[in-house]
């Protein structure tokens, strides 16, 4: 069950029919045009292991979810927040650059986090050099470090990698 | 039950708007770029969640319902890299 070749295969197939609804979604539905759609989902599907090879992460639905609705929570947060702070008569802002330790490797997974952070409220990682991730944060009295290391560790509980 | 539903569109696709003219608030308002960023990928974002989730009642069938929840991860995803390379750019500008 742990060789790589057919969690590989499987995994392949779950792309192919992701590809294939993605399609759909975007094109509708017409029985005349399935082929058409078939084709494409392949041809995604080359594109994309060229791309991006399958990395055989263990992804868990349970943390998942965990994840999916504290980001949910933290973008409805991070909207408000911003408004807030647009709106009241004098901006609210003490902005600035944090240094936050990483301990993700260099890779999909790490890029994956930073694009999910900068949808967190008052955060925005702007690349990340020697371990360390160098986030933009609009206000430095919250506590934006912490903050990231509690998101950083529910991530890589939810992609297996603990 | 259409009358509810009439409401509920109302009450999310203006939700949304109020959003996108706090964003637009903040573009104007933050006193630098990366600030700016900020106000934009963030209200931008929830502005259009709350314009899809309201419209998705008005969809013709669940299909269309599903593409228009796929718009939105797309700019939410593109924004979201977007605003990154940018943030990257203008921190090295800084430096």
């Amino acid at each position: 069950m742990s060789s790589g070749a057919p969690h590989r295969k499987r995994f392949s197939w779950a792309r192919l029919a992701f590809f294939f609804l993605f399609w759909l979604v975007i094109a509708g539905w017409s029985a005349r045009d399935i082929p058409v759609g078939a084709l494409a989902a392949v041809a995604a599907l080359w594109v994309s292991q060229k791309l991006l090879p399958s990395a055989g992460a263990r992804v868990r639905a349970g943390p998942l979810f965990v994840l999916a609705v504290r980001l949910l929570r933290g973008s409805l947060a991070a909207g408000v927040d911003v408004a807030r702070r647009a709106l009241s008569p004098r901006p609210d802002l003490l902005p600035g650059f944090v240094a936050c330790p990483l301990t993700l490797p260099q890779g999909a997974a790490r890029d994956v986090f930073c694009l999910l952070q900068s949808l967190m409220p008052g955060t925005l990682p702007t690349g990340a050099e020697e371990g360390r991730a160098l986030v933009h944060g609009l206000d430095l009295s919250q506590p934006i470090a912490a903050n990231f290391a509690a998101e950083e560790a529910l991530f890589k509980g939810a992609i297996g990698d603990e | 039950m259409s009358v509810l539903a009439d409401l509920f569109s109302l009450a999310a696709v203006g939700a949304g708007v109020f959003f996108f003219i706090a964003g637009t608030a903040g573009l104007l308002r933050f006193p630098d770029s990366l600030t700016r960023l900020h106000a934009l990928s963030k209200a931008d974002n929830l502005g259009l969640g709350l314009v899809v989730l309201g419209l998705i009642p008005r969809a013709e069938n669940p299909l269309a319902a599903l593409k228009l929840v796929v718009v939105w991860a797309l700019v939410l995803l593109s924004g979201a890299s977007t605003a990154q390379l940018i943030g990257r750019v203008l921190r090295r500008g800084r430096e």
